[in-house]
């Protein structure tokens, strides 16, 4: 039986946010909050794998209550249970605190009912660290594989995945033993439409929500703010580059102004670098 | 875990989340039945959009202690009436404050649809009814002999039984019209499209410009005149607590005809003299526009069959002049509720046992007044002089009364007089004033 378990993480959906222009904050009301995409992604696969191997998807996310929501969309897009870690204790973590948690009830559910594959998106869209994923691969020793676009085989008897990542220049295929760690991008699955007698399963659930106390297997000194060397000074926007010089074409004809384009080019040294310069 | 030989029943299923929707939900799951509330959007009411200011009377009828619940209105209506433009600029308003407007609770409220429509669904989900979103009813499922036994979802395993669905889905009525309650589609000619804009501005501009003397008064008014290009058509005004409702409301069939540009016939209205002033300075949050069936009783289907109910606007529950369709919905969806319950005691769900629904809804003003309006959305149609000729008239009429321009008195009611006649010929306009009266009151 194949047991995945999948770290999603509610974020603000930033496709129509806006930041306050004087304090450089995100403006967060009336913003909605979603599942963050890759999140999603990487859900839709595992539950494309259980469907094919036979077995079950965990979620686990941490957060406030109001996540309660995202673990439901999880449970609506096929997860079968859902853990929220959510205590007071954990707020203001930075990807080094979030990592520990995450790692710690991670290996905790492994003992109780062992993993075969946990699944990260390969970042989130509101922070854009993608370190929490490789974070929890390093505490607990798992082989990590980032930027996944199609997991090929999972292989419970040989114990093994095959998985493609891209890189900037080509497809890698790799192979890992199992349990690995795997983080997604968005074309490892399509997020599906998902069945009505799974959404109204979803509609109902509760997670089972853990705590400081009530899963005893934290380290005070390494969750929320204490345990988040991570700190932010400001906050802003990049400004907006700069217009470019336009050299017009109709006033002084296309063979003049792809002369003067490549002389300035060449003057600013950029031709040289890129083309060994024009000669 | 469901499997596909395991049917999902529910005891009563209402389609779309809007007013009616979550009323009739609310009121059944109090009764104790187990109701499915199937909403294609996101969040309750989330396709729903309107101008607005929403009546308490009907949500008192339904949750009497619904101030205790903190619901998200904006001000209260505090003034009320009408604005009338001129073409020159002009603007005459006849509104009335104080009096019964002052009551509190106040008997309408601003609103935003988005934010309302969520709260009152979640007064049904308080009571039990599972609101279930993201997810179309597409068709129904009948029984051999034709009786509504459930619905089919646009979801892979999506069929849910039920022994009554009560249908809500709103202005485009295409449930309605596949179980055959109405032989039509929406005709332009007896739909308004109405395009608003949401323009935020700081309370206390909002106060000053509107002579409104703090948060807690708000003004809602009907405007007439030089805003929809004299077609048949009416403007508005609202104010929230920091934004302003602008926006007006046309036929649909003259927006096609004439190829008008909701967006530029709204800009106009904006830039009226006696408008932009009063939006100077805001800035855009919203511009959003809705459909409104206003074919009145003439377009109202059949309201029932075997197994099924249809209320609010997918069954034109609309009183176009008086600004009431939300307080139609949520009044309703209550006695759509009430029938049912009683089917669910009898175990009968026939169309003879459901025909109570229609019963209740003549006891009351919605059946009532659609009735005495039956001739109203036509008379507008013909008679378009009160959107352009009489508001003018009014303005011209105010105007000369009270400026003294040196001349004998007579000359100036000949003068005002002469202003009417320019517009209208004497008998055409007693005729007018007559053919209203034969229209409201339902002669």
């Amino acid at each position: 039986m194949f047991h995945a378990l999948v770290a999603i993480k509610q974020v603000p959906d930033t496709t129509n946010i806006r930041i306050d222009p004087e304090t450089g904050n995100l403006v967060r009301e009336g913003v909605p909050a979603i599942m963050n995409p890759y999140d999603a992604h990487a859900l839709a696969s595992a539950v494309e794998w259980k469907r094919k191997l036979g077995g079950k998807v965990t979620v686990v996310s941490m957060g406030p209550a109001s996540f309660t929501v995202t673990i439901r969309e999880a449970v609506e897009l096929g997860a079968d249970a859902g853990y929220l870690i959510s205590d007071r204790k954990f707020a203001g973590a930075d990807t080094l605190a979030t990592s520990y948690v995450l790692a710690a009830v991670i290996q905790s559910i492994h003992e109780k009912d062992p993993i075969d594959v946990v699944f990260f998106g390969k970042q989130a869209i509101d922070g854009d660290t993608a370190q929490v994923g490789p974070g929890v691969a390093v505490r607990l020793d798992l082989p990590i594989i980032t930027y996944a676009v199609k997991i090929r085989d999972i292989n419970l008897a040989k114990r093994h995945i095959v998985v493609e990542r891209k890189t900037e220049r080509w497809t890698e295929v790799v192979e890992a033993p199992l349990p690995a760690l795997v983080t997604c991008e968005k074309e490892i699955a399509e997020v599906p439409f998902a069945p009505l007698p799974d959404l109204i399963r979803s509609l109902r659930y509760e997670p089972e929500v853990l705590t400081m106390e009530s899963t005893g297997i934290f380290d005070a000194e390494h969750v929320g703010v204490r345990g988040s060397p991570t700190v932010v000074f400001k906050m802003g926007t990049p400004p907006l580059p700069e217009a470019g010089e336009k050299i017009n074409s109709r006033e002084i004809g296309v063979e003049a102004a792809v002369a003067t384009a490549f002389a300035k080019a060449d003057a600013a040294g950029i031709l040289s670098s890129v083309l060994g310069g024009v000669k | 875990m469901n499997t596909q030989d395991e049917k999902i029943r529910f005891d009563a299923i209402v389609v779309g989340a809007g007013l009616a929707g979550s009323t009739a939900a609310m009121m059944m799951a109090r009764a104790g039945l187990n109701v499915a509330l199937i909403e294609r959007g996101q969040k309750a009411g989330g396709k729903n959009y309107f101008g607005g200011a929403i009546y308490t009377h009907a949500i008192g009828e339904v949750l009497p202690d619904f101030m205790d619940r903190k619901p998200p209105f904006e001000r209260p209506v505090t003034e009320a009436g009408f604005w009338m433009l001129s073409k020159d600029g002009g603007l005459t308003k006849m509104t009335v404050q104080g009096g019964k407007l002052g009551a509190e609770p106040a008997d309408a409220y601003m609103a935003s649809r988005a934010v309302f429509d969520v709260w009152w669904a979640e007064q049904a989900q308080r009571e039990g009814a599972l609101l279930i979103p993201k997810t179309s009813v597409v068709d129904f499922i009948r029984d051999s002999a034709g009786q509504v036994i459930g619905v089919s979802t646009d979801r892979a395993q999506g069929d849910v039984y039920a022994p009554v669905v009560i249908i809500c889905e709103g202005v485009n009525n295409l449930l309605t019209q596949k179980l055959g309650l109405i032989d039509h589609d929406l005709e332009p000619a007896h739909v308004a499209l109405a395009f608003k804009q949401v323009i935020a501005l700081p309370m206390d501009t909002i106060n000053a410009r509107f002579g409104l003397p703090d948060e807690k008064h708000g003004l809602a008014a009907s405007v007439l005149g030089d805003v929809s290009l004299g077609l048949p058509g009416m403007g508005f005004v609202y104010t929230n607590n920091t934004s302003v409702s602008v926006g007006l409301g046309m036929m649909l069939d003259a927006v096609v005809e004439y190829r008008l540009k909701p967006y530029e016939v709204l800009q106009r209205y904006l830039r009226h003299p006696a408008i932009a002033p009063l939006i100077k300075g805001g800035q855009l949050m919203e511009y959003g526009a809705h459909l409104i069936p206003e074919g009145g009783y003439r377009d109202m289907p059949k309201l029932y069959t075997g197994g099924a109910m249809v209320a609010g606007d997918a069954a034109s529950m609309v009183n176009a002049l008086h600004w009431e369709g939300t307080n139609m919905a949520i009044v309703a969806g209550k006695l759509a509720a009430e029938t049912a319950i009683e089917a669910h005691k009898q175990g009968d769900f026939s169309a003879q046992a459901l025909s109570q629904y229609e019963a209740r809804l003549k006891d009351r003003f919605i059946l009532k007044d659609m009735k005495q309006y039956r001739n109203f959305a036509r008379f507008l149609e013909t008679h378009p002089e009160f959107m352009d000729a009489y508001p003018g008239f009014i303005n011209d009429a105010l105007g000369q009364f009270f400026s003294a321009y040196g001349m004998p008195k007579k000359t100036l009611f000949k003068n005002i007089l002469g202003s009417l006649t320019s517009r209208r010929q004497l008998f055409k306009a007693v005729g007018d004033m007559l053919s209203m009266g034969r229209a409201v009151m339902g002669w």
